[in-house]
């Protein structure tokens, strides 16, 4: 600390300083010219008159440690000289910037608290090229983030977790499996079949009043529409109850789709309802309700999604096709034999 | 649970720093962000600025599976995404225009977006909904290959200050209101816009570029012009209203901008600005104007000349010129009017001129006169490059010839001919 203070000190005996005081208590005296490039500081010393003696030294934010300031410094003091090409100062920059990743890290929060934007975007732009095309793993390493998202992790050979209606399942089924189940059921049991009942008479309402033979992406979209809006404000309101309620519907969904869907127009939306029921189950980290209720159902499901993330994994694109052409048969189906019992039902 | 060699190091910088960097990656990476550790699961749902391009998903040799793959991809992003949007661009070139880009742009419209940009595939247009005229916040827009047609109530984008048009359906009564209805417009840009007569009112605009088939173009209040670029493009139609229109389009587009620190014109531009009656003596000089290039200037036309030479003339502190030729095989040697050059003003001085760049010069008498001219008159110039047409291999010599016994005011001047 004193050597760089020395070397800080000497040159410029005749220039103004200012005091700054670290996070660890050390007092330092650095050239005004300098240390007001950062705008903290210099907010500091221009509106509260800080600085000028060891008594009322600038105390620096928490998160800016004496290495990181004199990282800091050496990086004020290059810029501010005016004379320089942009060339130079971008060669400065790339070398400036070599350093290993705790200090990049230290170094980027302590830009951040002085307001030094310039660095901090050099620095976050490092961050992310170190981020860039790594497998997770690897960014784990490089940052020390802790493993504890077992389950999805097994679902990383398919890379894009945000990608596959059935992923978004797989995923949700395997969070089931380790998160508590019984007190969410016993407290939603009831206004998850109200719910669940509620969903579908609007949908076969909306599909009567656009007509079944309306545009079914039309359809489709508008009714989505209604449903990410609804799932929204739900999610606003409580939580858990939508949680239990979009599992059910789903659990349920495989075997009970034909019954439970009408036309063409709700078998799509629920489908891609699923997706976003799931995300959106996703977000309160739980989503697992009425699994207990039926042991013989739960091993049976255990025993799908165990199949499933064989399948998945082994031969991804072909085992996709195979899957999205099943899925088209399912659907096909409901929509011719149902469509007048909606009607009727509504009639 | 922290690693026993260290703790994370990252994770728990503010949330500013994490999107800062997570902006820095490629949209799929920052989504796959997610799986790095519980407390990454949704760092990537709150990022304010979201760029989806060519790459932000699998591409594969079926264009329709890609295409409902990427519909797919962003609009489950979107609705897994939290917070405010303050920027949003698509730039894909497999993605047409599908309903669900509707319903994209009505959940921004609900989300403070401030930057919009919309580039999809050649194929139809997207009709953009009307929910786009409800962004107050929009700041920058820049639509490729839409119809826009902004509702009767619409009053403006009071925020926006960039706005950029490319082939975009519009009606010339919508765009001008629309211009004008945006009170902080810095800058704008349209291009390809078809046989459009434009009136432009925007007092703080800054920036212009225009670039496609312009019947007519007034400059009627943009006092702020810093920088002007043009393209006008030609067609009969256009040629004809040229030929019976009487104002003088120089005063109508160059009238009104005293700023101007940089015009560039090209193809017809300039052939533009010599239509209609002779202004004279021009009413305002440019003193900022330091940098001028124009393109495909015509010698042996007289009035073009004449537009360039009361440009340069008012333009005393004119630093870099750049003007080229319009690479017509010259059907003359002997050309009209060349006594005109005796009459040009020969105490011009050109104080500041520095750099001169010459392309696709055919030797012809009037761009030589026009050399002399800048020779003598630049008492600072520094370099001149000369850049023949690459068709006159024969009058080369002969440019070089008369080029050595042109007077220097500049004892500095270098002249480079280049020869291919």
């Amino acid at each position: 600390m004193s050597e760089s203070d020395m070397a800080v000190i000497k040159p410029e005996i005749m220039q103004p300083c200012i005091w700054l005081q670290t996070s660890d208590g050390a007092l330092q005296q650095v050239e005004q010219e300098i240390a007001m490039v950062c705008p903290l500081i210099c907010e500091e010393v221009i509106q509260k008159g800080m600085g000028s003696s060891k008594n009322c030294a600038i105390c620096l934010p928490q998160r800016v440690t004496p290495a990181a300031l004199s990282l800091i410094l050496d990086y004020c003091q290059f810029h501010q000289v005016s004379g320089r090409s942009n060339k130079e100062r971008k060669s400065y920059d790339e070398k400036f910037i070599r350093m290993d990743t705790k200090q990049l890290c230290e170094l980027t929060s302590a830009a951040d608290s002085l307001q030094l934007k310039p660095l901090v975007d050099l620095t976050s732009r490092t961050l992310a090229r170190i981020i860039e095309g790594k497998s997770p793993e690897e960014i784990r390493n490089v940052f020390n983030l802790p493993d504890d998202l077992t389950e999805e992790e097994k679902l990383e050979p398919l890379n894009n977790t945000t990608d596959d209606p059935r992923i978004r399942l797989l995923n949700r089924l395997y969070a089931k499996k380790r998160k508590e189940l019984k007190e969410r059921e016993r407290l939603k049991n009831v206004e998850v079949e109200e719910e669940h009942v509620d969903d579908r008479s609007v949908d076969d309402l909306l599909s009567f009043i656009n007509g079944n033979d309306a545009d079914p992406k039309g359809m489709k979209s508008s009714k989505n529409k209604k449903k990410n809006r609804r799932k929204k404000e739900q999610q606003k309101s409580s939580s858990l109850k939508e949680a239990s309620e979009l599992n059910n519907k789903e659990i349920n969904g495989h075997n009970i789709r034909p019954q439970t869907d009408g036309a063409n127009g709700i078998a799509e939306a629920s489908q891609s309802n699923t997706e976003d029921s799931t995300s959106v189950s996703r977000e309160f980290d739980d989503g697992d309700i009425d699994v207990e209720m039926d042991p013989a159902l739960q091993e049976k499901l255990d025993r799908e999604v165990e199949d499933f993330a064989r399948i998945l994994n082994s031969d991804w694109p072909e085992r996709m096709q195979e899957l999205l052409s099943l899925g088209q048969e399912r659907k096909a189906t409901p929509f011719t034999s149902n469509e007048n019992s909606i009607l009727r039902r509504n009639a | 649970m922290g690693d026993a060699l260290g703790s994370d190091l990252i994770s728990d910088l503010p949330q500013s720093i994490i999107e800062s960097i997570l902006v820095r990656l490629p949209i799929r990476d920052a989504v796959r962000t997610s799986i790095l550790s519980s407390k990454w699961r949704y760092k990537w749902a709150s990022i304010t600025q979201l760029v989806f391009d060519e790459k932000c998903v699998d591409t594969c040799s079926d264009r329709d599976v890609v295409e409902k793959t990427v519909v797919k991809f962003i609009t489950r992003f979107l609705f897994l995404h939290q917070g405010p949007i303050h920027k949003f661009q698509i730039t894909i070139s497999y993605l047409q225009s599908c309903p669900e880009i509707d319903q994209w742009i009505l959940f921004l419209s609900r989300n403070d977006i401030k930057e919009l940009v919309l580039e999809l595939g050649e194929g139809e247009f997207l009709r953009i909904p009307s929910c786009l005229f409800k962004c107050k916040k929009l700041c920058h827009l820049e639509l490729f290959r839409c119809e826009l047609d902004p509702p009767p109530s619409f009053k403006g984008f009071l925020c926006l200050r960039s706005l950029n048009l490319h082939q975009v359906l519009i009606s010339p009564e919508a765009i001008e209101a629309l211009i004008s209805n945006c009170p902080l417009l810095e800058s704008l840009s349209l291009s390809y816009f078809d046989s459009l007569a434009l009136s432009i009112r925007a007092p703080n605009l800054k920036y212009l570029y225009l670039e496609g088939e312009f019947r007519d173009i007034c400059l009627e209040d943009t006092p702020q012009l810093v920088e002007i670029s043009v393209a006008m493009y030609m067609t009969d139609d256009i040629a004809e209203h040229f030929e019976q229109s009487a104002d003088c389009n120089f005063v109508k587009f160059l009238g009104g901008v005293p700023n101007l620190e940089r015009l560039v014109g090209h193809i017809y531009f300039t052939k533009y600005l010599s239509i209609g009656n002779d202004p004279g003596c021009l009413p305002i000089m440019y003193k900022n104007l330091e940098t001028i290039e124009l393109n495909q200037v015509s010698f042996e036309d007289m009035k073009e000349i004449l537009v360039v030479l009361s440009l340069i003339t008012s333009s005393p502190n004119l630093k870099e010129l750049q003007i080229s030729g319009s690479s017509n095989i010259p059907s003359a040697t002997d050309a009209p009017d060349l006594d005109f050059w005796e009459k040009c003003p020969s105490k011009c001085r050109l104080s500041q001129l520095r750099v001169v760049h010459l392309t696709d010069m055919c030797g012809v008498p009037h761009e030589m006169e026009l050399i002399k001219f800048l020779l003598g008159s630049s008492p600072v110039l520094e370099i001149m490059t000369i850049i023949p047409c690459v068709y006159v291999v024969e009058s080369q010599l002969k440019m070089l010839t008369e080029l050595v016994k042109f007077r220097r005011a500049s004892a500095k001047a270098e002249i480079v001919f280049i020869r291919e």
